[in-house]
């Protein structure tokens, strides 16, 4: 045996004892030393036929090291790491109590609103077969981008000339009143397509769906299925329904199915049908077109790709099916477009992705910051540990070793937090409708999904704080042994601690900016004039279609007995009729232009109503008159709001003016303009059209009540007692509609100023501890001062000037979260730029306010130092 | 031991049967790579089936050599070894029911 291999050997061995854990590492090198020892005797007897070379036996020396490592690392190892922590965390349970609570608000939040984008986003509507196979297909133009529904024919087109599907749907939100009499009740079900369940790839929980060959006839298939919700509500889940007959709009149908619960249509938003009927038994509409021809575009179509087809494919073929509807059609410009999945088209994936990285963004704040109040927290409690870490590094602690209990116990932290969480996310379905109530109606219970983001979510904080406190302590103990009490290190601990308040105090910057901004947002909204008077303004829906009414003159007669009734309640001051609520709904445009000029077409909102109109909602008249009742309008006039009156006769009077649009219009008055659709937007140039010209199956009861309210309860059986199978569709008062419309940035602003109150607390708890930690240890230096004659003010201002000089940098970090947090909340915003120069002056204020308190109490105190006292100790 | 033990460390355990052994005995006797005898040897000194232990100073230094770590079998791993040859001779049984019905 040569004197080099022998060495090598040795030196083999040498770099492998350093992958064994320290503690263990002696009796390991000893061991394996004697071995290649005797191993060497043994060779030397002459018997190295039965013994390994010295290098080949070395080489087994690695996969025991790395055994003994991972070991260490593993089960027995992280078994006792977790007792220790489990110990160490029930020692001082007020703090694990804060941090878990800290931390589970903020694993809570995020894990909240990732429910809330899965059910908007991410997951497929239930109870379809392969969802992800689906597309929808929508109608565009070239010269006019949109999304939007096909015309009847325009569907059949699709269906039967498109190769690349095996199927193609369709499904459009129909009213029906259901049942009659005190029974009866008005419900949102679906026209269906005959195929549209084979396509959904749905199986009925009892009975059957529709079929291809209810889709034949207009007004002949009258079957339908019910929703689960429907029939366990209404029918008390009895199976024997199937077969029996329900009124829908005063006419009988058979029921012939029932849909399983988890079967709620093809949209993630909104509320699901309570039932579906064949596509044919569409309700005629008054005076208009027949739902089968071209013209009326109706009818919401989706595919499914057929087997071997990507959605590309599809893509590329809806070229050919372009073509064909354009020579079918007659309109040069048409075109049809796909996307993939369902569940939100284009626009509602857009805004829902917008509002989902808006949520985000703040939750992902909150998160940040309870992990650095978390940590902090950690670091604070480290410098009670030393002694203990100190000893444990004595007796061979790696500095990995303590680093790894640290984060053990961070992690066990971050677990119990995600433990408490839990509930909070279970029952996101229930409090975040009720936060959102107008944005959402999304189906946010908890799935898998959720619970592994939750989980990840909880390693993550886990991590987020356990590396600071589990670096620095590390560092530490490992120093404090070497020499004790080490001054650079106490100070590298205080600027990491310095560092984490900084960023609280940004992040707290941006939170309370964010929420400024949101609240004057608020009251500008509030400040706002609608152009009507909202206070005491109550609406009611009455749908003739959804009944089955399908006569225009008892339908006049009805809505006539409907007014007068209402007229007669108490507290009611005045009630007329129109096709729309402002704000609440209904709305509706139509293309008109001055007679005689065609080049200056507009979409105008089409609003038709009944007498007294403006008067009950307070809308000035400007110039010329009203419109007057049901029967006294002989001539086809209307009018026009300001808007519009600017639009077609800026610097004329257009009293007298002409108009063109469904008809020939006479403009006998001007109405300042109204903001009918939002509070956000100004008021669109508007058209009113008498309702004695315009008739409508829909329509809206406008009561203005003074006085004592006007419950719900009273005017429908006020309306039943003139007609009992004419249930009213919704009542809404429009104070808390406007209330609602802004009801979204209200919820914003609340959710954002609390996680600012929150975040300016913690910062300013983080900033004192900094501070009376730093005057603690100049307590010396203060008694010498004092001694030699400094006034308390001027000491007073030493400690202070390091608390405003760490807020300052805090003030500076944060303008970019709220420069940030204002850009992503601009869509909410209303009449406030997002970097208002003002709100961010007047948070920033507030910031070093704030701090300078919570630095000024430590300050105080340590310039009434007593000078003997101090240098005593 | 929730698990079986394997043939691995069943030959192991037999050859330390045989007498009180340290590491390079065992690979001499049971011919296994060091790679696999040390590694197994510690797992079972935890799963506290052998039992290792040094070896007096003064016999190792009237050899003139290091001290060497002798490792033994404890009840329990006597026990395990039993129970782990009975599965192996039901195994054998099963694989080749000819010579089991004669050795039977």
């Amino acid at each position: 045996m040569t004197r080099a291999s022998r060495s090598a050997a040795d030196a083999c061995l040498r770099l492998t004892s350093w992958l064994v854990p320290r503690d263990r590492r002696p009796g390991w090198v000893a061991e394996w030393r004697a071995e290649l020892a005797a191993l060497r005797v043994a060779r030397a007897g002459g018997t190295s036929s039965r013994y390994p070379s010295p290098m080949r036996f070395v080489a087994g020396a690695l996969p025991h090291a790395l055994w003994m490592r991972k070991e260490e690392w593993t089960m027995d190892g992280v078994a006792q790491d977790l007792r220790f922590a489990a110990r160490v965390l029930r020692r001082s349970p007020a703090f694990t109590l804060v941090a878990t609570l800290t931390l589970a608000l903020g694993i809570g939040a995020n894990a909240s609103i990732f429910s809330l984008v899965n059910g908007m986003l991410l997951r497929a509507p239930g109870g379809i077969d392969a969802p992800r196979r689906l597309v929808q297909i929508a109608r565009s133009y070239d010269d006019d981008p949109r999304w939007d529904n096909f015309a009847w024919p325009a569907y059949e087109l699709i269906r039967d000339q498109s190769r690349v599907f095996s199927g193609v749907a369709g499904y459009q939100d129909q009213p029906f009143v259901l049942g009659r009499g005190a029974e009866a009740e008005q419900i949102v079900g679906q026209l269906a397509s005959g195929n549209y369940f084979d396509v959904l790839g749905a199986k009925p929980l009892v009975g059957r769906f529709l079929r291809a060959t209810d889709d034949l006839t207009p007004g002949a298939h009258a079957v339908v299925v019910l929703s689960h919700g429907l029939w366990t509500r209404r029918f008390g889940a009895d199976p024997g329904v199937v077969g029996s007959t329900i009124l829908l709009g005063g006419a009988p149908y058979e029921i012939v199915g029932v849909a399983p619960p988890e079967l709620t249509g093809v949209e993630a938003v909104g509320t699901p049908p309570a039932l579906w009927v064949p596509a044919m038994q569409h309700p005629p509409r008054y005076g208009q077109l027949p739902f089968t021809e071209w013209g009326w575009s109706w009818f919401n179509v989706f595919g499914r790709l057929g087997e071997g087809v990507t959605f590309e494919e599809a893509r590329a073929a809806m070229d050919v099916v372009t073509a064909r509807l354009r020579e079918a059609s007659g309109n040069e410009t048409i075109r049809v477009l796909v996307a993939d999945g369902i569940g939100l088209d284009p626009e509602g994936r857009r805004q829902a992705s917008q509002l989902s990285a808006l949520l985000a963004l703040i939750v992902g704040l909150v998160l940040v910051l309870t992990c650095t109040n978390v940590a902090n927290l950690f670091l604070a409690r480290a410098a009670g540990r030393a002694e203990e870490l100190s000893v444990r590094v004595a007796i061979g602690a790696g500095r990995g070793r303590l680093a790894r209990q640290v984060v053990t116990e961070s992690m066990l932290l971050a677990g119990l937090a995600t433990l408490v969480a839990v509930p909070v996310v279970r029952s996101a379905d229930r409090f975040l409708p009720v936060l959102f109530p107008y944005t959402l109606a999304v189906p946010v219970g908890a799935d898998l999904r959720v619970y592994g983001f939750l989980a990840s979510i909880g390693i993550v904080a886990g991590l987020l704080f356990g590396a600071v406190p589990a670096w620095v302590t590390s560092r530490r103990a490992m120093s404090d042994v070497i020499r004790e009490g080490s001054s650079t290190n106490a100070r590298r601990r205080t600027r990491v601690r310095d560092a984490l308040v900084v960023g609280q105090l940004g992040l707290s910057l941006g939170l309370v900016s964010g929420a400024a901004l949101l609240g004057r947002s608020v009251l500008n909204v509030r400040a706002a004039d609608p152009g009507f008077d909202a206070r005491g303004l109550v609406v009611a829906w009455i749908d003739l279609a959804a009944a089955g009414r399908e006569d225009e003159s008892e339908g006049r007669a009805l809505y006539r007995r409907l007014v007068d009734r209402a007229a007669e309640l108490p507290a009611v001051q005045g009630v007329t009729i129109a096709n729309q609520a402002p704000i609440v709904g209904g709305h509706s445009r139509s293309t008109v232009h001055p007679t005689g000029r065609d080049d200056v077409r507009f979409e105008a909102e089409r609003i038709v109503v009944g007498p007294g109109y403006f008067e009950t909602l307070g809308i000035p008249i400007v110039r010329g008159r009203a419109l007057g009742g049901f029967d006294d309008e002989p001539e086809p006039v209307v009018v026009v709001n300001q808007a519009l009156a600017d639009m077609f006769w800026p610097d004329e009077d257009p009293v007298g003016k002409e108009l063109d649009g469904s008809a020939h219009w006479r403009v006998v008055g001007v109405v300042e303009d109204v903001q009918m659709r939002s509070l956000r937007r100004a008021g669109n140039p508007a058209v009113y059209y008498p309702v004695a010209h315009l008739y409508q199956a829909t329509m809206v009861l406008h009561l203005r009540v003074e006085g004592a309210p006007l419950g719900p309860a009273v005017l429908r059986a006020a309306m039943a007692e003139v007609d009992p199978d004419l249930p009213l569709a919704a009542v809404a008062d429009l104070r808390s509609a406007l209330g609602a419309s802004v009801g979204e940035m209200r919820t914003l602003g609340y959710l954002v100023g609390a996680f600012a109150g929150l975040a300016l607390l913690l910062a300013a708890v983080g900033l004192y501890g900094l501070v009376s930690f730093g005057a603690s240890q100049r307590v010396r230096e203060m008694g010498i001062r004092i001694a030699l004659g400094a006034r308390p003010e001027a000491l007073v201002g030493l400690v202070l000037r390091r608390g405003l000089a760490l807020a300052a940098v805090g003030v500076l970090s944060g303008l970019a979260v709220a420069w940030a947090l204002g850009r992503a909340l601009s869509g909410v915003l209303f009449g406030i730029a997002p970097a208002d120069p003002v709100t961010i002056a007047g948070a920033s204020g507030l910031l070093l306010t704030t701090a300078a308190l919570a630095a000024w109490i430590p300050a105080r105190r340590a310039a009434l130092v007593d000078p003997a006292q101090s240098l005593r100790e | 031991m929730p698990r079986p033990l394997g043939l691995t460390t069943l030959t192991l355990l037999a050859a330390i049967r045989d007498g009180t052994a340290y590491g390079l005995e065992l690979v001499a006797r049971t011919g296994l790579p060091s790679g696999t005898v040390y590694p197994t040897l510690s797992r079972l000194e935890r799963g506290g089936l052998v039992r290792g232990s040094w070896e007096e100073r003064e016999a190792a230094d009237r050899e003139g050599r290091p001290r060497r770590r002798y490792y033994e079998l404890t009840d329990d791993g006597a026990a395990a070894l039993r129970e782990g040859g009975a599965r192996v001779a039901g195994l054998a049984a099963v694989l080749d029911p000819g010579r089991a019905g004669s050795a039977g």
